[in-house]
């Protein structure tokens, strides 16, 4: 295994838009070398989802136990289970709170964080150097260290039990890693562009919507795909500060089907964990083009 | 409790802190609804439970029938699995918050008593009735003389084994009073004969060690939360299970070190043993796994006869201290508890229930597994001892440094001696605080 | 947000850095409206908390009774007498070294191949990140153990034996686990290429240089910003691994404690043992040790990491 982080052989192969017509045929036979690695990686890669998937329509007995990648029998009951819900509370209701919290995340996280960023990248103001510090240590605390102290400040507002605990520290770009990705993004931008923008008669609020922001568009796009999965999936949180069943999300539910006290119901909870995966892989589809996209319209071409 | 106040203001100065940062800042509009809002008057209670989406809807059920017959409360129901449970119950009463009704374990008591969290349910006796409940059971609810806690089902740990391999094999089946030594060689035996190890390894498991240590007339803790037994015992425990492990008649480490609390990821859930001990309930989900079916047989006795297992509360019920309504949630514990209709409801959802009357009441209607547990829980009634009473607050961390400390024996980096005077250090700290 | 613009740009190298900005104070009052969120969310969500936690870790809590003082001795106890402590900061340092750089450099190497494919780049970049979307959950936890127990998928063909139940492997498979997760910093990668201007390559190639020139003149020093953020981001992340070895050691950190990552220990003292005080004093020290790790990180990045922002000096 290799540890090292130069790209070797193809992948240094980075130019995609210079003239290279003079060198077609090496170039041809390197696309399909580049293709078949990727496949055979790939191949790999998604060996344990297939698995996933396999398990999902797994009897009981082979759950754990069986080794085999391909189930027995097809045990479609397991989806029937899973998708009955929990506790009255049906899977699609799971589904639309799942998607409210997510949904409100997103829409926090990308708005607060690029405001935030946008300050400590490009304006200059007293304490910078120390905030910023203060910003990136926030991220080396353990987050089971302040889980008390958060949980009781969240109780004495009288948000247990809401999702306001889940969506109002997005809106205040209390979650640095972003804050931090965004600065790095916009520090990557020539410090003209504000200069050209100044000179035409815009102001920081301007110059931050109509300059900065669509230029930071594939960090915006990275903030808004990570915060929808990473806030899907974060059971903990979920756990800690909803208590009414019908406010639980699919990723509550999930681990419900699973109880060491009593019996557990394997099949099902993976035939859930499919099921809580596909929005997830609807969103990441949807906007991972604009990943790319946002560059080639953002007229930095020049 | 004298430590209630002192808790209260500790919290309360944070949320003054809050106040003050709050108000500082220009943003105070965000503060949002209040979930735990009743309306029309009702008394709201929280009710929360660890269990698995049956145990959810059969409760669910019961709770429907208690608020018809009392309109005037409505009660909020909260589930999850186990240990996340555990940890969310503890941040809400460390947070000032938990719930009116709650379930709880037999380590929990001790803690959550002490912490000044549950109601003394002495205060509500004209609303619960406790007359149909065991004394010894009872009594394992009580901190400091008190009655923190209700016993609500009990359990006993069982030899549970794969019925056919064990008589295919030929060697004698378990029967009650069979000593430790006779089940080690029926260990042998079975994996002589049948190729795979008797059981789990049962070094690992606390539990175990206290139905052998029961055996040998001691116990886990004394009754002023001490330390019942010495390095000696636990070095004697682990030798025996090391030994048994080496000679491949109980499962091997590797096996061993999955063991996660469900059925599925011990040695008989995948097949790689005969045997398990655990508790007659959760064994259920062993019906699923095992093809040909499982028995449950009795724990074995030390070698003069006497019995190490008991009947233990599998879950109990308790009221918070601060509840806001403590006569009516009082009320619903004793819904849950004695009434005939909600037992009809339960079953045995929650293990075969402590009330003696409704135990009898329900057993005709029970069925598969539920009619296993409770014939096999008839067969012990009257030989086993009385239950100790809930281990002190120490016991959580012990039980995982007891997982731990065998797991350097087993992957033979620590020998039995060694690993015993680690756990008992550790122990003496734990309960000296 | 807007997402369309007609400002018109000019290439970053054409012009000349003016001299001192002025208008200082307007300016400031402009950051602190940009910061107020943050502000209000630092104050009360984090640094309120920080401080609470800061205070229990020089005291005996254990979540229900009042935290009484203690002083150092969480402190002393944890460097002293502990050595489940500092099995646990083996194990951590072993997975950081393993699993930061070998994520970090898969993400790279698959986040270049992609830029430079034509067809099928959208494809390739799902079919690559759509392991991270799974977290680390209780379902592939189960598939992990699955694939490598003995006689499991990994065992079969590498004739390994197991490695989840062997002290010395379990903690690969663990790091396996993030690394194959590697979907993060991929995406990171790739917008941060997205943001390399195309002219550059384009002057270049007019310039006669090769691909590997082009590779360390210019994706290097133009993704610089990114690489040291993915750099001091996973790092932070793998020093306080938790999710992966909780789910597949089923929360105890074992085979024989070779798992029991940092904070899965604090995990274990802080919620398990219910000695707060004692798990918060471990979390205020690995906060000095993250920041002094970092802080080594950010002097480094003065010599190699290039900002356009701050011209090309």
């Amino acid at each position: 295994m290799t540890t090292s982080t130069t790209p070797t052989g193809p992948s240094a192969a980075t130019d995609t838009s210079a003239a290279t017509a003079a060198v077609r045929k090496p170039v041809a036979r390197r696309r399909v070398a580049l293709h078949l690695g990727a496949l055979a990686a790939l191949l790999v890669m998604l060996y344990p989802l297939a698995w996933l998937l396999a398990t999902s329509l797994k009897p009981a007995d082979e759950v754990i136990a069986s080794l085999d990648l391909l189930p027995g029998s097809l045990e479609w009951s397991n989806y029937s289970t899973a998708l009955d819900g929990v506790n009255d509370v049906s899977v699609w209701r799971l589904l639309s709170n799942s998607l409210l919290i997510a949904g409100g995340a997103v829409v926090g996280n990308v708005l607060s964080c690029s405001l935030a960023a946008y300050a400590f990248a490009r304006l200059r103001f007293r304490f910078r150097g120390p905030l910023f510090a203060f910003m990136i240590a926030t991220i080396m605390l353990p987050h089971h260290a302040v889980l008390i102290p958060q949980y009781i400040i969240f109780n004495q507002l009288g948000m247990v039990n809401t999702y306001w605990p889940l969506i109002l520290p997005k809106f205040l770009a209390t979650e640095a890693f972003f804050v931090f990705l965004i600065v790095q993004f916009m520090r990557g931008l020539p410090r003209e562009l504000e200069e050209a923008a100044r000179i035409d008669g815009c102001g920081p609020f301007r110059s931050f919507f109509l300059v900065i922001l669509p230029l930071t568009r594939p960090a915006l796009i990275t903030t808004a795909i990570f915060t929808f999965i990473w806030t899907w999936n974060d059971f903990f949180t979920q756990l800690i500060y909803l208590f009414s069943p019908e406010k639980f999300t699919l990723t509550l539910a999930l681990r419900s089907f699973v109880d060491a006290s009593s019996t557990s119901a394997f099949g099902p909870m993976f035939a859930m964990s499919v099921i809580a995966l596909l929005p997830i892989v609807l969103f990441f589809l949807a906007f991972q083009r604009f990943l790319v996209e946002g560059m080639a319209n953002s007229g930095i071409k020049g | 409790m004298p430590g209630n106040r002192t808790r209260k203001s500790w919290r309360s100065r944070i949320a003054a802190a809050t106040a003050l940062l709050v108000s500082c800042s220009l943003l105070t509009a965000c503060s949002g609804p209040d979930g735990a809002g009743g309306d029309g008057g009702k008394v709201v209670l929280r009710y929360t439970w660890w269990g698995n989406p049956d145990r959810a809807a059969r409760t669910q059920e019961a709770v429907d029938l208690f608020e018809k017959k009392h309109p005037e409360i409505e009660v909020q129901t909260s589930f999850s699995g186990y240990d996340a449970y555990k940890q969310k119950l503890a941040t809400q009463a460390a947070g000032g918050d938990a719930p009116d009704v709650m379930q709880l374990d037999y380590r929990m008591i001790d803690q959550y008593a002490s912490g000044g969290v549950l109601l003394d349910f002495a205060e509500q006796r004209s609303v619960l009735d406790t007359g149909e409940f065991d004394a010894g059971l009872l009594a394992t609810g009580k901190v400091d003389g008190k009655q923190y806690a209700i016993p609500q089902a009990r359990g006993t740990e069982t030899v549970v084994y794969d019925t056919a391999q064990w008589k295919k094999s030929g060697v004698t089946l378990p029967r009650e009073g069979w000593t430790w030594s006779e089940w080690a060689d029926a260990m042998r035996e079975l994996a002589e004969r049948t190729g795979k190890p008797g059981a789990t390894d049962p070094g690992q498991s606390e539990d175990a060690f206290e139905v052998w240590l029961r055996g040998r007339g001691k116990s886990l803790y004394t009754e002023d939360r001490r330390l019942g037994f010495t390095v000696d015992d636990l070095t004697h425990w682990w030798t025996f299970a090391d030994k048994l492990r080496r000679e491949g008649a109980v499962s091997p480490a590797e096996q061993t070190t999955q063991l996660d609390g469900t059925v599925e990821n011990t040695p008989l859930g995948r097949g790689r043993a005969i045997s398990d001990s655990n508790w007659d309930a959760p064994s259920s989900g062993f019906v699923a796994l095992v093809p040909d079916g499982v028995t449950l047989a009795p724990m074995p006795s030390g070698e003069d006869g006497t019995p190490g297992q008991y009947f233990k509360p599998s879950m109990f019920m308790g009221v918070a201290a601060d509840a806001g309504h403590p006569e009516e949630s009082v009320q619903l514990v004793d819904f849950m508890l004695n009434d005939p209709d909600a037992a009809k409801i339960l079953g045995a959802t929650r293990g075969i229930p402590v009330n003696e009357t409704l135990r009898e009441s329900i057993a005709p209607g029970l069925k598969d597994f539920d009619r296993t547990v409770y014939d096999y829980q008839a067969s012990l009634e009257g030989d086993l001892d009385a239950p100790p009473q809930a281990p002190p607050s120490g016991d959580s961390a012990l039980q995982t440094t007891f997982q731990r400390d065998y797991d350097q024996v087993s992957y033979e980096r620590m020998s039995p001696r060694e690993a015993a005077e680690d756990y008992v250090t550790e122990a003496k700290a734990e309960l000296r605080s | 947000m807007t997402t369309t613009t007609d400002t018109p740009v000019t290439a970053p190298a054409a012009r000349t850095t003016p001299a001192k900005r002025p208008g200082g104070r307007q300016r400031e009052g402009a950051a602190w409206v940009f910061l107020s969120p943050w502000v209000l969310g630092a104050a009360v969500l984090t640094l309120l908390p920080m401080a609470v936690s800061l205070y229990l870790s020089f005291t005996d809590y254990d979540l229900f009774n009042p935290p009484r003082w203690v002083g150092l001795r969480n402190y002393t106890q944890m460097f002293t007498e502990d050595p489940r402590y500092w099995r646990s900061v083996g194990a951590t340092l072993t997975y950081v070294v393993i699993a930061v750089p070998l994520q970090l450099g898969i993400a790279l190497v698959v986040a270049l191949g992609l830029k430079s494919m034509r067809r099928g780049r959208g494809f390739y970049r799902s079919a690559f990140y759509a392991p991270s979307l799974l977290g680390a959950s209780m379902s592939i936890a189960l598939v992990w153990r699955a694939l490598f127990n003995d006689g499991g998928t990994v065992d079969n063909l590498l004739g390994t034996g197991g490695w989840v139940n062997r002290p010395g492997w379990a903690l690969f498979a663990v790091a396996l686990l993030t690394v194959w997760q590697f979907g993060a910093p991929m995406v990171i990668f790739l917008a941060g290429l997205q943001q390399i201007p195309t002219e550059l390559y384009e002057a270049a190639s007019v310039d006669g240089a090769s691909r590997w020139r082009q590779f360390l003149s210019i994706t290097v020093p133009m993704l610089s910003p990114v690489i040291f953020f993915n750099l001091v981001l996973q790092t932070i992340q793998a020093f306080q691994v938790f999710t992966p070895a909780f789910a597949v050691s089923g929360g105890k950190g074992g085979p024989a404690d070779s798992t029991l990552f940092y904070t899965l220990y604090l995990y274990d003292r802080g919620f398990v043992a219910s000695h707060m005080g004692y798990a918060s004093a471990m979390a205020w020290v690995l906060l000095i040790v993250i920041g002094a790790v970092t802080a080594v990180l950010f002097r480094t990045s003065r010599t190699w990491v290039f900002y356009a922002s701050e011209g090309d000096r």
